[in-house]
């Protein structure tokens, strides 16, 4: 009897969870967020090109910075290859950044493309929807006489957390929706 | 009595004199029934054209406008026909006349806010074009310092750097989803950085000097 019990507590409690855990967004909503997510994306893009840009003013970089790593998740990491080594090397947020401005190269172009959702957003039992984003970045350095040194182009996925959240704003309470992005993690990088 | 038949002509006279008397009488009586004949048909029109009034001001039917509506059922009423039929028409054609009057009146009512509305959401657009416009200035800036000068410029409008900017991702009803909330130094310096601008002012609140103190933006 008592196993007979805890099967239908474990039958309803799944049922219950499955419940809780369906989509409850209108596809409008849903939309929305995964643009809001996508754009998020596209902003690092805009912010990873400012960085990279040696014509960037120092603390205009340093601002960016700020900007960028605003956009992830605490304890995040960003994966760096490279065509002259095997090994992927992975950084904290700040530190890929400061890298990223100090490379060594005369001038530094660096594009992302192709971003699109590999994985859809999906929700978790804990209310985050939690989705991946694929980008191809295209690397070029140049040397002080402004031949192309190195180039490359990069596969990464880009894990994306939403969440609903909520602030006092003038004395009214804003539901809104928290876009942070995690790892950035290397797939694939060729000529 | 002998003489009096002896006289044909005083019996003529006589007989003349009768039946102008007894004839007379007659066309009198006449003309009095005709008279009352006449006054009840009238009575009995007035009656008709009372009922159809009101019956046609009751089902809405009526040409009237509604203060003509009025004048004539208190015309009816001035009538004072003493008739159950009509009194009942007449407490019912009141009724609806006032319903209509109220109908009216709540139409006019709307009508008016209606266009109070539409003159504050075109003050308000109007107003809202102008800081739409600074933002796309930023964005659309040929230079970084270019796009600085435009932002110091912009600020002066708020009534500090801090100042919230909300941006709605998406309307559902009376609820709205956001971004995460920014401020106005990062979201113009935003603009710079992205070199966009795809949203339009929604709501501004302002303080007593008229600087910015709340904005929210919607999403194109």
């Amino acid at each position: 009897m008592k196993n007979i019990a805890y099967i239908l507590i474990m039958v309803i409690g799944f049922g219950t969870t499955s419940l809780f855990s369906q989509d409850d967004l209108s596809p409008e909503r849903k939309q929305a967020i995964d643009s809001l997510a996508l754009e998020k994306v596209r902003d690092l893009s805009k912010y990873v090109s400012i960085i990279g840009n040696k014509e960037t003013q120092w603390s205009e970089a340093n601002r960016v910075i700020d900007r960028a790593e605003e956009l992830f998740m605490q304890g995040s990491e960003i994966g760096v290859s490279s065509l002259v080594r095997t090994e992927i090397n992975y950084y904290d947020i700040r530190n890929y950044f400061e890298r990223l401005m100090r490379l060594n190269y005369n001038k530094v172009e660096i594009e992302w493309y192709n971003i699109e959702y590999v994985s859809d957003l999906q929700r978790q039992p804990d209310g985050t929807y939690v989705g991946v984003i694929t980008i191809f970045q295209k690397f070029k350095g140049y040397d002080k006489e402004g031949r192309l040194v190195y180039q490359d182009t990069t596969k990464k996925d880009i894990t994306v957390y939403v969440k609903r959240k909520e602030t006092q704003i003038g004395g009214r309470l804003i539901g809104f929706w928290d876009v942070l992005l995690g790892d950035i993690r290397v797939k694939e990088t060729t000529m | 009595m002998r003489q009096l038949f002896k006289n044909p002509t005083r019996i003529f006279m006589i007989f003349l004199v009768a039946t102008i008397a007894l004839g007379g009488t007659t066309a009198c009586k006449s003309k009095k029934k005709l008279a009352a004949e006449q006054a009840a048909a009238a009575f009995e029109a007035k009656v008709t054209k009372a009922k159809k009034d009101l019956n046609a001001i009751i089902n809405g039917t009526s040409d009237m406008t509604l203060d003509e509506q009025r004048k004539r059922v208190a015309q009816i009423k001035g009538y004072n026909i003493n008739d159950p039929e009509i009194d009942k028409l007449i407490s019912m054609a009141e009724k609806e006349i006032d319903f209509q009057q109220a109908e009216f009146d709540r139409k006019a009512e709307e009508e008016r806010l209606r266009k109070e509305e539409e003159a504050r959401r075109r003050a308000a657009q109007s107003e809202y074009a102008v800081i739409d416009n600074k933002f796309r200035d930023i964005a659309e800036s040929k230079s970084m310092d270019a796009a600085n000068a435009q932002i110091g410029l912009t600020l002066q409008q708020f009534a500090s750097p801090d100042v919230p900017v909300l941006i709605i991702i998406s309307q559902s009803g009376s609820m709205n989803d956001y971004d995460r909330p920014t401020t106005a130094e990062k979201f113009l310096n935003y603009l710079k950085d992205v070199k966009a601008y795809k949203y339009t002012v929604e709501t501004v609140k302002r303080d007593s000097l008229g600087k910015i103190t709340e904005i929210e933006l919607l999403k194109k």
